[in-house]
């Protein structure tokens, strides 16, 4: 069971123009599954890859902490790199290596050695038994993303963070993923998952949240009943979506200048025309 | 209207920053019109003639251009350890300043070598010569670095990293270029207490005047950048609130 | 240290299957000693060997400049690069990993251009082949320090063909500098002094130690 707790205190990522998260709070306590659902650009996948101890929050508090009964010993963003794994939008593996040998690799960068047995083990519990000797670069998308899968669990981490895992394949194939991770999640690694999925979501997770151009918009937990069900989860993305257009009929104001995913678009020249970071009402 | 602090790197936006830009000005103001003069009413000297009052420029312009790239590190350095914005503006302003000073003092030596030296003697490979111009390419480097590299925040970062380097590189470089290269050609006026009668209250002016322009310029581009980085981060400016 | 010899044994496995680095750094340089076969005709003997040393380190440089260029682009494909960012403890050991690969590829390509080279020039280097060896393997030491850090910054940039040599050359004209003085001296016959490879192993040991402490942030996002 995982003894990883996460919890964060205003943290917020922004820099120059780009304001990813504008500052947040969160706990995900130990052992407990999260789906983070929000439109494109809402600061999902920077979230993440600060769970993930990729990223350090330019502003506020990211604490990992292991809880040993009633003790907890905070992690150094160095050992917290060891306790998640993280699957992203690419799937990280080198197209050169074979599936085994992707998995051998990562295994050794977090300092583990898995027997042949442990390794046919992994592989056929995501359904790769037969790809294992096959070059990643040959293999299709969904083959792929699974052994991606494989390769964020090698090291048995506490916590598997996963960005949009099921983008890019189709029903069958994400069927099919959502069952492994739920099984993955049965055996006790829990879930942070990242999705615009409701359904997905309702499927995998103990609790949503909701982002929002860079902030915390909602949150619902599997006790709530129906407020917890993809229904009500769709209804609140489309609310959010409509505040948007609203607030973009309303003027092209000040406030509607937050727009972190275009804020990407960046000109090295100094022409700074996003205003990132403006305080939202009642936010 | 009250705008939430969130911006850790600009929690205090350094209220003395603009005092010490003024206080400096003034300072500068002061100290130009003594240089021109002081520069003016030195006497000729004997050999070189009017050439050899590059001397009370071209030395100490070596102040901006190796100080500059010492605050470029430091505030580079110290951007990794707090990750606060403030530091990286500061190191590209020290950047900045720090390649006009090397550019001048990399056009006004070959003026005075020509001079002094004869005809085609433009340049020499000589230790602080090579020096420099390695120096003029570590900022070139460190300005295109910024530039080219894609995210502001990496950027950053990777500035950071490469002015480190860089301030190791050029002592390194100076060990091994004297080591390798041998006979010095640059003069060393100083040391050797060369400076005729009168040529000592001019080149001392120089070097007080040259070095309060780089605190100037530093101060006043660093300013200007923390002033362009919070309008961005959407927190107005003081007298507009 | 196990992290760094699981990518040392990822990078040199990869570059077996795929052969595009050794290739490409072979063929250049064996393409620039020919040029120079031909931009440099018939010397005298006295001359070759006296400019031999500085002609091959030439090679060397640009050689080591096109494998460099490639060590992290590589990691883009899949986004590998974020696998190794993911390592837990000290990224230190990543950046080592990675220049140890390189340091095996470089290595190899630079002796069968050294082999081409006295080959090509009539030149015999069989009696300084040891003492050329430790010369070439500490300037590498510095070489692929600075540019392991170097090029994993330039990798995710744009003109990155630019921008890697703008960035290196300024901090290996040192190790140029020291290393042509060893090999003409080594060459030359005389026998290697601990002067002599002291600079070496002073730029060696700062570029190395650099680029183990400073490699944490190039990872970082």
């Amino acid at each position: 069971m995982s003894r990883l707790r996460l919890a964060g205190t205003g943290v917020a990522k922004r820099f120059g123009r780009v304001a990813a998260l504008a500052g947040i709070d969160f706990e995900i306590e130990p052992g407990e599954s999260v789906a983070i659902l929000g439109a494109n650009g809402a600061g999902k996948s920077t979230w993440l890859r600060i769970l993930a101890g990729l990223a350090k929050p330019s502003d506020g508090r990211f604490v990992a902490e292991l809880a040993e009964g009633s003790a907890r010993t905070a992690l150094s963003r160095e050992q917290l790199r060891g306790r998640v794994g993280y699957v992203g939008h690419a799937t990280l593996l080198s197209g050169e290596l074979t599936a085994r040998e992707n998995l051998v690799f990562a295994a050794r960068l977090h300092g583990r050695r898995p027997s042949r047995a442990e390794q046919d083990a992994l592989l056929a519990e995501l359904g790769l038994a037969e790809l294992a000797d096959r070059r990643v670069s040959t293999l299709s998308r969904g083959t792929a993303q699974r052994v991606s899968i494989a390769r964020g669990v090698v090291h048995e981490p506490d916590v598997l963070l996963l960005d949009e895992p099921f983008t890019g394949l189709d029903e069958v194939a994400a069927a099919r993923l959502s069952r492994q991770l739920s099984r993955l999640r049965a055996r006790g690694c829990s879930l942070v998952v990242i999705t615009h999925d409701p359904q997905r979501a309702v499927e995998l997770a103990d609790r949503a949240l909701l982002l929002h151009r860079g902030r915390l918009r909602g949150a619902t937990r599997r006790s709530e009943g129906e407020a917890f069900g993809a229904p009500a989860l769709r209804d609140a993305l489309v609310r959010l979506a409509r505040e948007d257009e609203a607030n973009a009929e309303a003027g092209a104001g000040r406030g509607a200048g937050e727009r972190d995913g275009a804020g990407r678009e960046r000109d090295t020249n100094g022409d700074r025309g996003e205003r990132a970071g403006t305080p939202e009402r009642g936010a | 209207m009250t705008t939430r602090a969130t911006m850790g790197s600009d929690a205090k936006p350094g209220a003395a920053l603009p005092g010490a830009v003024a206080l400096l000005g003034w300072i500068l103001a002061l100290l130009a019109p003594i240089y021109a003069w002081t520069v003016w009413k030195a006497p000729l000297d004997d050999v070189q003639g009017v050439m050899q009052k590059i001397l009370y420029v071209h030395p100490p312009l070596a102040y901006g251009a190796y100080l500059g790239f010492v605050v470029t590190a430091i505030a580079g350095g110290l951007f990794l350890w707090r990750g606060r914005e403030r530091d990286d503006l500061l190191a590209i302003a020290a950047a900045e300043v720090g390649t006009i000073f090397c550019t001048l003092m990399l056009v006004t030596g070959p003026i005075w070598a020509r001079g002094a030296w004869g005809p085609g003697n433009w340049w020499v490979w000589d230790a602080r010569l090579t020096l420099t111009l390695l120096l003029w390419f570590v900022y070139l480097a460190y300005l295109l670095l910024r530039s080219f590299t894609e995210g502001d925040e990496r950027a950053a970062r990777f500035a950071s990293i490469y002015g480190i380097v860089g301030v190791v590189l050029i002592p390194l470089n100076y060990w091994i270029i004297d080591l390798v290269g041998g006979r010095a050609q640059h003069p060393e006026n100083i040391e050797r207490g060369s400076l005729g009668p009168g040529m000592g209250l001019p080149f001392v002016v120089g070097n007080l005047t040259l070095f309060f322009a780089f605190a100037y310029l530093l101060l006043l581009r660093w300013h200007t950048a923390i002033e362009e980085a919070g309008r961005v981060n959407g927190e107005e400016p003081k007298d507009a609130a | 240290m196990n992290v760094a010899l699981a990518l040392l044994w990822k990078d040199l496995l990869c570059e077996w299957r795929s052969r595009d680095r050794l290739v490409a750094m072979i063929v250049f340089s064996i393409l620039v000693v020919v040029v120079f076969q031909f931009a440099w005709p018939a010397a005298p003997k006295e001359q070759t060997e006296a400019l031999a040393p500085g002609v091959l380190w030439v090679i060397y440089l640009f050689a080591a400049l096109l494998g460099l260029g490639r060590t992290f682009t590589l990691e883009l494909e899949n986004d590998a690069l974020t696998a190794l960012a993911l390592a837990p403890g000290t990224r230190g050991f990543i950046f080592l990993g990675k220049a140890a690969a390189s340091f095996v590829l470089i290595a190899a390509v630079q002796a069968m251009t050294a082999f081409v080279f006295a080959l090509f020039f009539r030149l015999d280097w069989l009696d300084a082949a040891g003492g050329l060896a430790l010369v070439v393997a500490l300037a590498d030491v510095a070489i692929v320090s600075v540019g392991t850090l170097f090029s994993a910054m330039s990798a995710r940039s744009r003109f990155r063909e630019v921008l890697l040599p703008v960035l290196l050359i300024p901090s290996l004209i040192p190790v140029l500098a020291s290393a042509v003085r060893a090999t003409a001296a080594t060459l030359g016959g005389e026998a290697l002094t601990l002067a002599a490879l002291q600079p070496l192993v002073v730029i060696a040991g700062i570029y190395a130690i650099l680029g183990f402490l400073l490699f944490d942030p190039v990872l970082d996002e």
